[in-house]
């Protein structure tokens, strides 16, 4: 072959590349503007959304958190008086909860795992804008009800009988409810969604046992929600009727009883600390692998302790209500179970050292956060151990150490890892790099300013300071520990904040990206970055846990998946072996019309039982407009249409 | 020649483009949709012996049962919804429209029976979900349950409404089936409230 022949194979290759590029193109098309908002069904659209949208519940949240922190700051402060407080501390445990740290992590998972499974979309891309809505309107709901201060003041679980009818008048609680619906709703969806694509849409090679371990996480998390959040559900829907039209699930004169509030609460509010901090621990992974250049130590170690914690996740429920006098055989076994997490947490932590050990990391803002997390971490586990003795709980039951602790478990277990993880994936989001600079201050500054927050609570809370109070009296002595809180409650807000400018400010001075800049081994790094609306050119296929690492010269590649028409390719479930392919539908008004008519239904009811039969129409409506097939998926027809 | 030739190619053009079961993606979601829905009504079912273990009275006083014999039947009727239902399924399985549409029919003609027969037993009940506790469980497991046989009632129409009008897609036939599959998981959920609401020996000895 000459080298005129050679170079003319080339370019006639790079043609047909570029050819199939712009079918490609034309074929997933996203539409842009607020057209795409309404319409676009891409998961990496509606998973930056996500996160964007959970981002500003975060800062909404944190305000929230610093205000509470000004009022505390010294003793009889008459910044925001109780009723005021009470809605704040509400609004926010549920913000944080419910608005911000379940949807950031599904809506990292909605971004991340069609690209890491090397696919192109979802299994269901209008039921992922439909979720995206749903959301949305939960939290306009508590955000409308507390600035026409209606917001919540029941705490984030609404214990009955206070947040009953006849304690909580009014319509606070019905709000709180009626978010908790949306909000489910949404993470239901997307759960159902996720598991799906990942047992279904794995690029060919993908077996089980090779699954990206944030992938696994994702899984865990996603049946964690489904078996989790029909109980949250389905008590604030009975909490909802006995406010609503005098149903008597939580009144004990008439039957009802105020412990079973606590005991579908907690079925689903233990498992939700895991659905918050198990996609955290895949994204530390994701970034110790990348970091070190090295392969997770003990895959299956790995993976056995994130099913496990999922399991016994649901075991602990109880150990929430110790205070509640439980029949003492019942107690221990909630004790055991709860000191039993640490084994699984444990192991994962040792197999994380073992794979930085000896290895010579880099240390970049990502890794740095995933440090201070083991860090954090630790300490909110061992408090976490201390608590999961039913002594200990008793005696600081209520108290600022309680605070500590879940704010120790949260931001640590959760917070770190996903500042690390938005470090470590917003430049294939962007395209661009973040300031290393800008990170590493960020990063001091919320490490420094989180502990300084949440330290002395501990000892606050051995000296007898309640939660959930606006004030306290000089003579206590807790002012000075308190001003020490408030003092590092505004560094940390100072560190998120710079995180944010460096994020924004990446946006145009960043450096380019590329597509691979920590030399990382999962597939979403094969493709550009940002990646186009198909994710990649052909479907890769893979050969190893480490799919880039691990990729031969000759690695094949998917051909033959039609790109005139949504394809995607179906593997199956173990050994992800192509199987058929399937067609996806494009972009579409009436996922979003389904979430109005879903938020009309649930608003109504707020005020009104009617509310329920009156909003069917519309939902009916949109549902037959989404089933109805359009002719634009381009399918084997049985039957002509006819006039 | 094109670059597609330049690295070993996993051609998968000849593979089909429907598959039946959990080979197709929408079996999953149907199946999450199920796992759901049934964690919502084992809830349910925990609630219910929740507070009757805790309850003085069970039931309480003013209670009736609203008939053995009409509950009964109601039950039958749903349970016989299930073969056209199934016979949907097969005839969807052999693209069979015209014994698809038939067995449509008549699952909805018993689905609304069903509707109707439970409309009777609801108002005729000697409590409502504000009288107590008991009430309140019994309606809101009822209330569920009947927005499900709505839901399935309403699906059926609508499919029958896409075979009449077109135009029906290869896909289309795999919807049916999982269709008929979720339907079969509304009647076992009635099945088990049927025992632990009618055959409660607490309510039959009232009678
Ligand atoms: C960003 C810094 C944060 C600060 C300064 C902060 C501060 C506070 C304060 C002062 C309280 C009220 C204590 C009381 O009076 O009882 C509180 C409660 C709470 N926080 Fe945070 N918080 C922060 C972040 C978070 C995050 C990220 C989460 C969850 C992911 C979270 C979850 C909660 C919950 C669940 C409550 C309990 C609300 C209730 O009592 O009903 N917080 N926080």
């Amino acid at each position: 072959m000459s080298v005129a022949e050679v170079e003319d194979v080339g370019y006639a290759g790079e043609n047909a590349d570029a050819e199939e590029r712009r079918r490609l193109e034309r074929t997933w098309w996203s539409p842009k503007g607020l057209r795409g908002w309404l319409t676009d069904v891409d998961h990496k659209a509606i998973g930056k959304r996500y996160v964007g949208t959970a981002l500003v519940f975060f800062a909404l949240g944190g305000i929230e958190a610093l205000l509470m922190r000004l009022q505390l700051a010294r003793p009889e402060a008459r910044l925001i008086g109780p009723d005021r407080y009470d809605q704040l501390f509400t609004v926010h445990g549920s913000t944080m909860m419910f608005l911000f740290a379940v949807p950031i992590m599904l809506g990292m998972g909605t971004y991340l795992v069609p690209l890491m499974i090397g696919t192109r979309n979802l299994a269901f891309p209008r039921l992922n804008a439909f979720s995206y809505w749903v959301y949305v309107a939960g939290g306009l709901l508590l955000y409308a009800g507390l600035f026409t201060n209606t917001g919540p003041d029941a705490g984030w679980f609404a214990y009955v009988p206070l947040s009953g009818p006849a304690f909580s008048p009014g319509k606070r609680v019905d709000i709180w409810a009626q978010m908790i619906t949306f909000t489910e709703i949404s993470s239901l969806a997307v759960a159902v969604n996720l598991i799906t694509t990942i047992f279904k849409h794995r690029a060919p090679g993908m077996s089980l046992n090779r699954v990206p371990l944030f992938v696994w996480s994702q899984l865990v998390t996603s049946f964690m929600v489904v078996f989790a959040m029909p109980a949250v559900m389905l008590c604030s829907l009975m909490l909802a009727l006995d406010r609503l039209v005098d149903t008597h699930f939580f009144n004990p004169s008439e039957g009802g009883d105020a412990l079973l509030w606590q005991h579908l609460f907690w079925f689903f509010g233990h498992p939700e600390v895991y659905i918050i901090f198990i996609p955290a621990l895949g994204m530390v992974s994701s970034i110790i692998a990348a970091s070190t250049r090295r392969e997770v130590f003990g895959y299956l170690p790995m993976v056995m302790s994130l099913v496990a914690t999922g399991f016994i996740g649901f075991g602990l429920w109880v150990h929430h209500m110790f205070a509640t006098g439980l029949p003492q055989l019942g107690a221990s076994f909630f004790t055991a179970a709860s000191l039993m997490i640490a084994i699984p947490s444990g192991t994962q932590i040792f197999c994380w050292l073992a794979t930085l050990w000896g290895s010579r990391p880099r240390f970049t803002t990502p890794l740095l956060y995933v440090l201070g997390f083991f860090f954090v971490f630790v300490i909110g586990g061992l408090t976490g151990v201390m608590l999961g003795s039913v002594p200990l709980d008793l005696q600081v039951h209520d108290t600022f150490f309680v605070v500590a602790h879940f704010h120790y478990v949260l931001i640590g277990g959760a917070v770190f890892p996903l500042l690390g993880g938005l470090s470590f994936w917003l430049p294939k989001m962007t395209g661009r790099r973040l300031s290393e600079r800008l990170g590493r201050l960020s990063f001091w500054l919320v490490f420094v300013g989180f502990n300084v927050t949440f330290f002395p609570m501990h000892q606050l809370g051995l000296q007898g300071m309640p939660r959930r109070v606006y004030t306290y009296l000089p003579e206590t002595g807790w002012g000075d520990l308190n001003l020490l809180a408030t003092i590092g409650a505004g560094i940390l807000g100072l560190g998120v904040l710079v995180f944010v400018v460096n994020a924004l400010q990446s946006l145009r001075h960043g450096e380019m990206a590329g597509d691979d800049p920590w030399g990382a081994d999962t597939l979403e790094w094969s493709t550009s970055s940002p990646p186009p609306s198909y994710n990649f050119l052909r479907l890769p296929t893979v050969a190893g846990r480490y799919a880039l690492w691990s990729r031969r010269d000759d690695q094949p590649e998917v051909t033959g998946l039609r790109s005139d028409r949504r394809e995607m390719l179906v593997t199956n479930l173990l050994d992800a072996e192509p199987d058929h392919r399937d067609v996806l539908p494009g972009p579409t008004i009436w996922p979003f019309i389904l979430a109005c008519g879903v938020a009309m239904t649930f608003i109504y009811a707020i005020f009104n039982p009617w509310g329920f039969v009156v909003g069917a129409v519309p939902c009916a409506v949109a549902l037959i407009a989404w089933f109805w097939p359009r002719g634009d998926m381009d399918r084997d027809v049985i039957m002509e249409k006819r006039s | 020649m094109s670059a597609i030739a330049e690295k070993p190619a996993l051609d998968v053009s000849g593979l089909p483009t429907v598959a039946d079961g959990p080979r197709a993606p929408l079996w999953w979601g149907v199946t999450g949709i199920m796992a759901i829905e049934g964690t919502m009504f084992a809830i349910l079912v925990a609630t219910y012996f929740y507070l009757r273990g805790a309850a003085v009275e069970w039931p309480p006083t003013g209670v009736r049962h609203p008939g053995l014999g009409i509950t009964t039947l109601n039950l039958a009727i749903l349970l016989a919804s299930i073969v056209p239902m199934y016979l949907v399924a097969r005839a969807a399985g052999r693209q069979d429209l015209k014994g698809i549409r038939l067995w449509l029919l008549v699952s909805t003609v018993l689905m609304v029976a069903f509707l109707a027969v439970r409309g009777f037993i609801l108002t005729g009940l000697t409590f409502r979900w504000d009288s107590h506790a008991y009430g309140s469980v019994v309606w809101i497991a009822a209330a569920l349950h009947t927005t499900h046989v709505l839901t399935g009632t309403g699906e059926n129409l609508l499919f029958l409404a896409l075979l009449l009008k077109g135009p029906v897609e290869d896909k289309h036939m795999v919807d049916l089936r999982l269709n008929s599959m979720y339907w079969y998981f509304v009647v076992l959920a009635w099945v088990v409230f049927y025992c632990i609401f009618f055959l409660d020996p607490g309510l039959l000895q009232v009678r």
